[in-house]
């Protein structure tokens, strides 16, 4: 089914990715606006920037820094993401997504690897503090919000676009509301198609974003590219944040244990 | 006297039962990450069709997706 004459549609290139969005009943102002906080706000939680706001934090040496209301947001995020993959989800792996050469935009390509340098990563609790509108990382360690920030960021932009809209930032999506025609957003998930209300959908991979024999999915057991022995893992969950972080933990747990993890996280899932 | 005494005692252990165990259950409410019985994971499951796993809080479509989720 193609979207009906009353859904909008926008399609852009963000956060390093593809971007679309649609609307049941939205203008086509209020998608761009929506294009706009994407790009605003993603220039601020870039760890590719010198002077994005997460950089400032990851480089403030054990010092306390004020953060905006959605930065507060993301790392209270981060913290619930830890909790809800029982610390599989952990963006206190930066030190190792630096010594694997995952240093700045892959489209740049990565820089050399000192895998010496990769470890186990801390827990997120104990090193990342949070007090409203500031935050505090300890010395020598820093974050990586790209293992969230686009689901998180998709369940925002849905709510921001209107009670029937549907946000879709680099496969990582949200939709709200009943879909052009009152059965859900029909979505494609894994070679079927799904009906999506209020529901969340993120793919996790190890398959993309590769270079020789690494790839950007840190295991933080072991501070180094995962080998769960899964290669790709889709989710459908109550939120998109919510079906990022399960897939990826997923991923993690390996074909072992990602039934029964999903079993009770997730609302469909496929694994490979 | 002494039947009068057994009923007080009965009717006391009944009521000091349910007060304790009520107490207990409330003190160790459900917790969502224990692992699941056997039963319960496969009854939310759901039905596994081509790899994909969907459980009845999710519909299928037979429509054209407007977009989808992948990897990137």
């Amino acid at each position: 089914m193609r979207p009906s004459s009353s859904v909008e549609a926008h399609h852009f290139e963000a956060l390093g990715t593809s971007c679309s969005l649609f609307g049941a009943g939205v203008t086509r102002s209020q998608l761009l606006q929506g294009e706009f906080w994407v790009r605003e706000l993603g220039t601020r939680i870039t760890r590719f920037s010198d002077h994005s706001e997460l950089a400032l934090l990851n480089g403030a040496e054990g010092e306390w820094v004020d953060v905006s209301a959605e930065m507060e947001c993301l790392l209270r995020e981060a913290l619930r993401a830890y909790e809800l993959s029982a610390g599989l989800v952990n963006a206190a792996v930066l030190p190792s997504m630096l010594a694997i050469g995952y240093t700045r935009s892959l489209t740049a390509g990565a820089s050399s690897a000192k895998l010496e340098d990769a470890r186990p990563a801390p827990r997120l609790p104990d090193v990342l503090s949070l007090q409203p509108g500031r935050a505090r990382l300890e010395l020598g360690c820093g974050v990586d919000l790209g293992g969230i920030a686009k689901g998180w960021m998709a369940d925002r932009l849905a709510a921001r676009l209107g009670p029937n809209a549907l946000a879709n930032l680099g496969g990582d999506l949200r939709a709200a509301g009943s879909g052009p025609d009152g059965d859900g957003w029909p979505v494609g998930f894994a070679g079927v198609t799904v009906m999506l209300r209020d529901q969340g959908a993120a793919t996790s991979s190890v398959r993309r974003r590769r270079w020789g024999d690494l790839h950007h999915l840190i295991d933080p057991r072991t501070g180094l590219p995962s080998r769960s022995g899964l290669g790709e893992v889709s989710v459908v969950a109550a939120t998109g944040c919510d079906a990022e972080v399960v897939a990826k933990t997923a991923l993690l747990l390996g074909p072992g244990l990602a039934t029964a993890y999903c079993a009770a996280h997730a609302q469909a899932w496929w694994l490979s | 006297m002494r039947p009068f005494l057994l009923k007080l005692g009965a009717t006391a252990l009944t009521l000091g039962a349910t007060l304790a165990s009520s107490l207990y259950v409330t003190a160790h409410l459900k917790n969502p990450s224990a692992p699941l019985q056997p039963t319960v994971l496969a009854s939310q499951q759901g039905r596994s069709v081509g790899g994909v796993t969907i459980t009845p809080g999710v519909r299928r479509g037979d429509v054209q997706p407007v977009t989808s989720t992948y990897a990137s």
